[in-house]
């Protein structure tokens, strides 16, 4: 569902399946307090039952508890505070800061660690860390981790592990398939023929690692023998 | 040197803009032409699986035109042709990611290097189509005797027209001999009096086209295929040489096919 109302000082979003956000533009608490009491006049019976994360400024975290206590006299609970750095916040609620981020996301990118879900066509996952796909990868999707990359799963798209120089990174798959590897300065092909074409019969779980300055497969059982 | 600029484009999807981008800039190549096929179907590229070149992409257009990587880089050499190459489009963005002058600046830069650059327009007639339209020198239209796709192509030209391009020419892909003569599906003739344009080729309906797509070995590389010798007329007639139409003619059925069909209709 998508729940979207702008004014001035307070902004309630639906974020997809998560729930909502809500993201407080003003540093007057009087102003704030006003105009979400009016918009929860509307929504605060969708909101109840989700997950509600508070989006602070540096110039408005002082007053957090102020509004979390009064969304708790609404029976809105927030689950989480999304601020740019935790210094100054003061409120038991986990926190997520926003300006631990490394790698720049091109438009419609998600940043994560571990991805549930199939990745389609054009989409892009990128990860500080490693990165756990659990569900498939499609053909013409890209996945970068800065560590190694799990798939649970179908690996049809490309991958690049060690993103930004990391050698050392893995490639893990259940059906290890893709056009291209890339670990960190390292890059192969997959002999021609498109990857969708391929007969995939008796697939097991693969590695890719650099060996000696090239990228090479063995099967999971033997890389853990190794 | 300097190249020419020919953008292949059609207004409708899937009429075979891909496919005649593919064949074309192979039989270039095959003629001792240095060509470069660039896909700006930015979001939905296909280009690269037709040549058969999918698995090579490191450097698309947009890192092209966003300066993080050297054109020469992006310019993917196809494996069986030496003066062949290919820049992909890429996947993860869209046709927004690139602007017409950029284009216009890539295409220009390309000109020093190539004698044909060739452009696969997207479908539609938004701002993909008309980074397409900026740096061309000709436009193909290409079309199908469908009434949605000459209507399309209409309307392209039409555009083609109020921007003083003056040089394009049609090439009529799919037609079908059987159909045709049936009065089912609008003959060349029918399409050429409804565009008036200079036709510059007649491709047969061919079924292999969609196997040779899958391998990524476009038809001009099969010496049998109908289709591949009508392209390879249509690059002849690029090359301004005068090659006359091929004749698209019913196949004639043996006999034993005959029974056999009869049956199936049954």
């Amino acid at each position: 569902m998508v729940f979207n109302q702008i004014m001035s000082q307070v902004e309630i979003k639906g974020k997809n399946f998560l729930g909502f956000e809500i993201s407080i533009n003003s540093d007057d608490p009087k102003r704030t307090l006003a105009e979400l009491e009016s918009l929860l006049a509307v929504s605060s019976k969708y909101m109840k039952n989700s997950i509600i994360t508070l989006k602070l400024d540096d110039f408005n975290k002082e007053y957090a508890n102020k509004v979390i206590n009064f969304l708790k006299d609404k029976d809105i609970y927030v689950n989480a505070i999304v601020v740019k750095n935790k210094n100054g916040l003061d409120a038991d609620i986990p926190f997520i800061e926003t300006n631990k981020t490394h790698l720049i996301n091109e438009e419609g990118e998600k940043e994560v660690s571990t991805f549930k879900g199939n990745l389609r066509s054009g989409q892009s996952i990128k990860a500080n860390g490693d990165l756990v796909v659990v569900g498939n990868v499609n053909s013409n999707s890209y996945i970068y981790a800065t560590g190694n990359i799990f798939v649970l799963g179908k690996l049809y798209g490309v991958p690049h592990a060690g993103y930004g120089g990391n050698n050392e990174a893995i490639v893990f798959a259940f059906d290890l398939n893709p056009p291209q590897i890339r670990i960190g300065d390292y890059i192969t092909r997959s002999p021609e023929k498109n990857v969708l074409l391929k007969k995939r019969i008796d697939v097991a779980p693969e590695v890719a690692f650099v060996d000696d300055g090239v990228i090479v497969i063995i099967g999971y059982n033997e890389w853990l023998k190794s | 040197m300097s190249g020419k600029v020919l953008t292949i484009t059609s207004g409708k999807g899937g009429v075979g803009k891909s496919t005649t981008t593919a064949n074309l800039a192979l039989g270039l190549a095959l003629a001792g032409k240095k060509a470069v096929a660039i896909d700006l179907d930015i979001g939905l590229r296909n280009l690269d699986m037709i040549l058969g070149l999918e698995n090579r992409i490191v450097y698309d257009v947009v890192n092209v035109v966003e300066k993080v990587c050297k054109v020469k880089q992006a310019l993917i050499k196809d494996k069986r042709v030496d003066n062949l190459f290919l820049i992909a489009a890429a996947q993860t963005r869209d046709k927004s990611a690139v602007k017409s002058e950029q284009v216009l600046e890539l295409a220009n830069e390309l000109r020093k290097e190539f004698d044909y650059i060739i452009l696969d327009s997207p479908a539609g007639i938004e701002g993909g189509f008309r980074n397409a339209m900026l740096p061309a020198d000709e436009v193909i239209i290409v079309t199908t005797p469908e009434i949605s796709a000459v209507r399309d192509a209409d309307r392209v030209i039409g555009i083609l027209e109020a921007h003083e391009k003056k040089d394009m020419s049609l090439i009529i892909n799919r037609i079908n001999p059987t159909l045709v003569k049936k009065g089912d599906m609008m003959s060349k003739n029918d399409v050429l009096q409804v565009l008036s344009i200079p036709l510059i080729g007649v491709v047969p309906e061919d079924g292999n086209i969609v196997s040779y797509t899958n391998i990524g070995e476009p038809s001009i590389l099969h010496q049998d295929s109908p289709s591949g010798k009508a392209y390879k007329n249509i690059t002849q007639r690029v090359l301004g040489k005068d090659v006359p139409f091929m004749e698209i003619i019913e196949r004639k059925k043996g006999i034993m096919e005959t029974i056999i069909s009869f049956f199936k209709e049954q």
